[in-house]
């Protein structure tokens, strides 16, 4: 007697070998069987003309905080996510002394653009090592998680403020090394590290500080696990990017370890970025090095409202001086009709409907909600103005607290993109799910995927799209258990319709602690996801079940 | 030739994390260019550091003006 038994759908097992009609058993967290099965089983999930793959694994997040309240990273489970690897860019949860938490709080909530009352009212501090976090999380999870540790906060721990200013001792390098050699053994599965990111002052976080004998020093602790180091290179000069493909690789061969850099994305400016990346990245592969490349599957947005100062007004010297001013003036300025005269008249004969018109305003700020998702040229017509009379008028209407979105501005070519995603030495990744709270939603990549990768445009097969969210994921990171449909492995199973599945739409919604907003998109073509045998989402609901583990 | 790199160029372009960046291209002194794309913050920073109100306004500029907005 099984426990479940998935009939009739789709097999795409994670192997990229052509799917198959059959079925999948369950037996106590595991699947026990794949092919034509005739037993019996205590729940029969009924797959007929549905997919039937292993589940997700998304292998950039930032769900360190969320996890603590939310054990299935929602809305990630719903679309199709059965692992989340969170503790990238440098920063983890722990380990953490209490006498440190502000300072981290500080560089999640640059990050994570997460509210503060996350760090005050939605959960209790109860850890301060890794073990500590992971059994604080390991609670009521529905998701399973393979952690990272922050290079940062490890630094934080040895070296206290000093972290976020030199260069380590050799004492206080191998106290890294032992309390890293702590964390793996607690169920770390990698350290991260950030060239790039800054703490809520814009000064650098601490492993910015550290010089290379100290990332060699705890490379070499992760050679002793075959773990993963996972860093985010100076990604804006791609010169530098190169040179740190270098250093990864070196670090790769020396030590032995698979890494892994993000974010890798395509720009239309600078076309030749991802050749020239990918380029090295296969030298460096030829060498028997494992320097993986992240990308996104999603194209990048702007957004922005007049409230701050934005460089999407950077060809318009009227509107840059007008909103380069303090709040009071820039207001007063706005409300001058002549003044507002000329600044239309600066968008263009058609008052700015090439220049605008497309923009989308967003929702979950102070404009009413009925205008969430429409352009502003729908509204100008509404209103008799035009779209950059509209955009002006709305946003003094409500504070200037309006946030307008222009879709697709990066990484949207999907004929360029495509062949990149199907690269074989691209990971697909980086979705940075829960974080950038406030500016887009970073839910949905993978049905993304085949939307536009499998479905619209070809770039890759559908048993090749699944593959690379699933066994190539779990293979990188040597996720033993995971990402295949094989007799043996964990049953995370998620069960979708391939001529629907996709992101959803972006929504705002205010679920976060002390009624935070951010942005989500619902999933939708996902019928059903099991996580460790268990259904955990299932008819656009999620279940009860707390089957998620911290694997590894 | 001049003795360090000077900005070539400047366009607007979509940043990682959901903003207008400024991707710059630089001319070095042995004539080789390469572009260096900066966030929101330091992107307007160098605008208002160089009096310029629009971006074409930056090409000419030394590579230095960028460091004084950091």
């Amino acid at each position: 007697m099984y426990d479940v038994i998935v009939r009739g759908g789709l097999v795409v097992d994670g192997s990229g070998t052509p799917g198959y009609r059959g079925d999948v058993a369950v037996l106590d967290g595991k699947i026990a069987a794949v092919g034509k099965i005739t037993g019996d089983a205590r729940r029969f999930v009924e797959a007929e003309g549905r997919v039937v793959a292993p589940g997700f694994i998304d292998p950039h997040t930032h769900f360190d905080v969320q996890l603590l309240w939310d054990g299935a990273a929602k809305p990630a489970l719903e679309h199709g996510i059965t692992c989340v690897v969170p503790g990238n860019c440098s920063l983890s949860l722990a380990p953490l002394r209490a006498a440190d938490r502000q300072q981290v709080i500080g560089m999640f909530q640059q990050i994570e653009e997460m509210p503060p009352a996350a760090f005050t009212e939605a959960f209790d501090w109860t850890w301060e090592d890794f073990a500590g976090y992971r059994a604080a999380i390991e609670k009521s999870l529905s998701i399973n998680v393979a952690p990272l540790v922050g290079h940062s906060v490890i630094r934080l721990w040895v070296m206290g403020p000093d972290a976020q200013q030199r260069a380590a001792t050799a004492d206080e390098i191998v106290a890294m090394q032992v309390m890293l050699r702590e964390c793996l053994d607690a169920g770390a599965v990698g350290l991260s590290t950030s060239f790039v990111d800054v703490d809520e002052n814009g000064r650098p976080v601490p492993s910015r500080f550290a010089q290379f004998e100290e990332l060699d020093a705890l490379s070499a602790v992760l050679g002793e696990y075959g773990r993963m180091l996972q860093i985010v290179p100076e990604f804006y000069a791609i010169d530098i990017t190169i040179a740190r493909i270098d250093q990864l690789a070196e670090l790769s061969l020396k030590h032995c370890i698979p890494t892994t850099f993000s974010p890798v994305f395509d720009s239309t400016a600078t076309p030749d970025n991802v050749a020239r990346t990918m380029a090295r990245v296969e030298e460096q592969f030829a060498r028997g090095a494992r320097v993986w490349p992240q990308m996104q599957t999603r194209p990048i947005d702007i957004s922005f409202s007049l409230l701050r100062p934005s460089l999407f007004f950077a060809r318009l010297p009227r509107w840059v001086r007008i909103l380069r001013q303090p709040l009071e003036q820039r207001i007063a300025a706005l409300r001058d009709p002549e003044t507002v005269e000329k600044m239309v008249a600066d968008t263009g004969p058609d008052g700015g409907e090439r220049m605008m018109g497309r923009l989308v305003i967003r929702g979950g700020d102070s404009a009413p909600n009925a205008l969430a998702g429409r352009t502003l040229s729908e509204i100008a017509k509404d209103r008799g103005e035009v779209p950059a009379l509209a955009l002006i008028n709305l946003s003094l209407e409500h504070g200037l607290d309006v946030a307008l979105l222009s879709a697709n501005a990066g990484h949207e070519v999907t004929d360029r993109i495509g062949p990149m995603l199907a690269h074989p030495l691209v990971h697909i990744g980086a979705s940075d799910g829960g974080a950038h709270l406030a500016s887009f939603s970073t839910y949905g990549d993978t049905g993304y995927l085949f939307s536009e990768f499998v479905r619209k445009s070809g770039a890759m097969s559908l048993e090749q799209a699944v593959r690379k969210i699933t066994a190539e994921t779990a293979d990188i990171w040597g996720l033993k258990d995971r990402g295949r449909l094989e007799a043996g492995k964990a049953a995370d199973i998620v069960i979708f319709n391939a001529d629907t599945i996709g992101r959803g739409e972006e929504y705002p919604t205010f679920d976060m602690p002390g009624d935070g907003m951010r942005y989500v998109r619902a999933a939708t073509g996902i019928d059903t996801v099991l996580v460790n045998g268990q259904i955990a989402y299932a008819g656009g609901a999620y279940s009860d079940a707390r089957a998620g583990v911290v694997c590894v | 030739m001049t003795a360090e790199a000077i900005i070539v160029g400047a366009q607007i372009v979509a940043g990682h994390d959901g903003s207008a960046e400024l991707l710059i291209n630089l001319r070095h002194p042995n004539g080789a260019e390469g572009p260096v794309q900066l966030d929101e913050a330091t992107g307007l920073k160098l605008m208002k550091t160089c009096g310029a109100t629009h971006v074409d306004e930056l090409t000419g500029q030394s590579w230095r003006r960028i460091v004084e907005g950091l």
